[in-house]
């Protein structure tokens, strides 16, 4: 017998130890994307403050690469000891590019950042930057094959259940790498990390600005991190409508939920731009609405109807009904996996198979067979996620895309001026954004994830049937291990951090240098810059390298 | 106000090159799209880098 405490404890343990980790990945993703960036310009030009900007930002990397991994071992684990009907279930699918996924993080990855860091006086300057290239990959290719699971779990491709292994079984492994959902779900999450490289770098250098400190690390940076994140942000932003528009196709539960769409509208539908929605009413306590706008955004068409979630509720119902049917069916199978006649029924009903153990958990003694239309009505409704906070946390987490991309643009134009040291109240703002992007991909996985319910693989898994059988005491004392260890990494973090920043680059006297000499420099925008000649700038002191 | 000029000029711009994304590329190939538009950023930013170092240069009056 399944305990429900035990199901929602391990939910609340596995949310916990992802959203922590996650504070720690994107960041990961993003930096090392940034460092290629700024170690190509020390290799092409040979200016030594490049390669001073790589080896301080890459300080900062190493402290968040570290507490990342520390924290994702565990999640690896997690799949195993709290889900283990899940792990039995899909393993099959999910194992490979879990395992690919550790071997990527703790091979390719860590490998190539201890030479990174370590190898600036045994490679050549070439051999450093291919590692240097390496690591962006190896970071981002790591993500990628845990994002590929997620996106299994999103929308299944490239498997088949077995009746009579009660299994799920790998069919294609192409279409499990390359399904919509895997491809727009990494891309959006990968870039997700530059942006939210890019605002940390700026956010540190409009720290060093304000404080008139390391002044030629500073503008460099946030001349580089302002552009890398104007075009990071607009990637998010497409991404995010090609995830949107997958999720239109494979989730249509989810899509209502985000767009907080009670009922089937006709098409072109209105956009719910602001709304209070309320779930027990299924109705919307106050909405401010944009005309015709959401039929395009999300279908890209003007005419395509878009399920509200009454009407998806009601033919849940139905494929509830159809699914018990596969799942009677399966029972028979599980004792003779011969029986024709059970084949052909389960055959019948297999892609509903899913909505036939929703059901179990309210039917009398889990048997499907004895379910009453109050227990498929009851199952019906928990096919519909929680709307009010699906709406808010994607709400939010674009709304901070917008801001993000405002910020950027200013940013991009106070730089290319070569004035942004003379704004002390955007440098202020700029140090206030700093946790935006953290907050912003929390909510992409709040959105996803919650999104998701009831099912972990979604329309074959059910939640409530995954989690394994531990006691709620067990689960208890580990959530509160977790998240006290958890609180201590980010509190480790977050001092490591400030202490490397306060201190700043470690050898900074060519900086100092230079800063004597610095005036405030041309400007782009204000029409007084003239393009040099193409032939590569090297400056005197490259040759001290 | 120039600078609010530029800025709607330049926010202008992005939401056309998202629009544009938007409108040709649903399903599209993104892995394929990532790897080049991640190099792309790279060299994107390390021009930045390069550009600075141009006006800086300038600026100081250094025969280039
Ligand atoms: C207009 C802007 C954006 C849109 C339309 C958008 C759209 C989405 C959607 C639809 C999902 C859910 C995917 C799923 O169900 O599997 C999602 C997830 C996510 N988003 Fe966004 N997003 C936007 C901006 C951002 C920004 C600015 C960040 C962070 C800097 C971000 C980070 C994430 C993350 C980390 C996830 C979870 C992983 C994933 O499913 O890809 N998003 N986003």
């Amino acid at each position: 017998m399944i305990n429900d405490t035990v199901v929602e404890l391990s939910r609340w343990q596995f949310a916990a130890t992802a959203l922590y980790h996650f504070l720690f990945v994107p960041l990961t993703l993003g930096l090392t994307v940034f460092l290629a960036a700024l170690e190509t310009v020390y290799v092409v030009t040979g200016k030594p403050i490049y390669k001073e900007m790589t080896q301080f930002w890459a300080k900062l990397l190493l402290i968040n690469f570290a507490l990342g991994v520390a924290t994702g071992l565990t999640m690896e684990f997690e799949f195993g000891t709290n889900w283990s009907f899940y792990s039995g279930f899909v393993g099959d699918i999910f194992g490979a590019p879990l395992a690919v996924e550790g071997l990527m993080a703790f091979f390719m990855e860590s490998t190539m950042i201890g030479l990174m860091i370590f190898g600036w006086d045994r490679l050549s300057r070439g051999q450093h930057l291919i590692v240097t290239y390496l690591v962006a990959l190896g970071s981002n290719l790591s993500a990628l094959w845990i994002l590929v699971a997620n996106g299994f779990m999103q929308d299944p491709q490239g498997a088949v259940f077995n009746p009579v292994t009660m299994r799920m079984e790998l069919e294609s492994f192409t279409a499990l790498i390359f399904s919509h959902d895997a491809q727009a779900k990494f891309v959006h999450t990968s870039i997700a990390g530059y942006v939210t490289a890019a605002i940390f770098v700026a956010g540190v250098s409009a720290f060093y600005l304000l404080r008139k400190r390391h002044m030629e690390l500073a503008k460099r940076s946030f001349r580089m991190a302002t552009i890398f994140g104007v075009l990071s942000t607009i990637g998010v932003i497409t991404l995010g409508d090609a995830l949107g528009f997958v999720g239109a196709h494979a989730q249509p539960a989810k899509i209502a939920a985000m767009e907080a769409m009670w009922k089937t509208e006709e098409a072109p539908a209105p956009f719910n731009l602001m709304a209070w929605p309320n779930q027990e009413k299924q109705e919307n306590s106050w909405a401010i609405q944009i005309p015709y706008l959401l039929t395009p955004l999300l279908t890209h068409t003007m005419d395509t109807k878009i399920p509200g979630i009454a009407e998806i509720e009601a033919s849940n119902a139905l494929r509830i009904k159809s699914g018990i049917q596969a799942v009677e069916a399966l029972k028979i199978l599980s004792s003779n996996p011969s029986d024709a006649a059970a084949m052909a029924q389960f055959k019948a009903h297999e892609q509903d198979l899913g909505y036939g153990f929703l059901v179990k958990r309210y039917a009398p003694e889990q048997d499907v067979s004895k379910a009453t239309d109050a227990d498929i009505a009851l199952a019906a409704k928990d096919t519909i996620p929680d709307v009010f906070a699906i709406y808010w946390t994607f709400r939010i987490m674009v709304g901070f895309a917008f801001l993000m991309l405002a910020f950027f643009i200013f940013g991009v134009i106070y730089s290319l001026r070569n004035d942004v040291e003379n704004h002390p109240l955007f440098l202020r703002f700029s140090l206030w954004l700093i946790p935006v992007p953290f907050l912003a991909c929390e909510m992409g996985w709040l959105t996803a994830e919650l999104g998701r319910q009831p099912w972990t693989v979604y329309n074959l898994l059910p939640t409530w049937m995954s989690a394994s059988s531990h006691s709620v005491s067990y689960m208890v004392f580990s959530l509160i291990g977790f998240v006290s260890l958890y609180s201590i990494f980010i509190i480790i973090e977050m001092y490591l951090m400030v202490r490397a920043i306060k201190q700043g680059p470690d050898d900074h006297h060519a900086v100092q240098k230079q800063d004597k000499n610095t005036s405030s420099g041309g400007s782009v925008l204000g029409g007084n810059y003239a393009p040099v000649h193409a032939k590569t700038l090297v400056n005197e002191q490259s040759k001290e390298v | 106000m120039k600078t609010i000029g530029y800025f709607l000029l330049f926010f202008v711009l992005a939401m056309i090159v998202i629009f544009l994304v938007i409108v040709m590329g649903e399903a599209a190939p993104w892995y394929f799209a990532w790897i080049i538009g991640t190099g792309l950023l790279i060299l994107t930013s390390a021009a930045a880098g390069f550009l600075f170092d141009t006006q800086e240069e300038k600026s100081k009056g250094t025969p280039q």
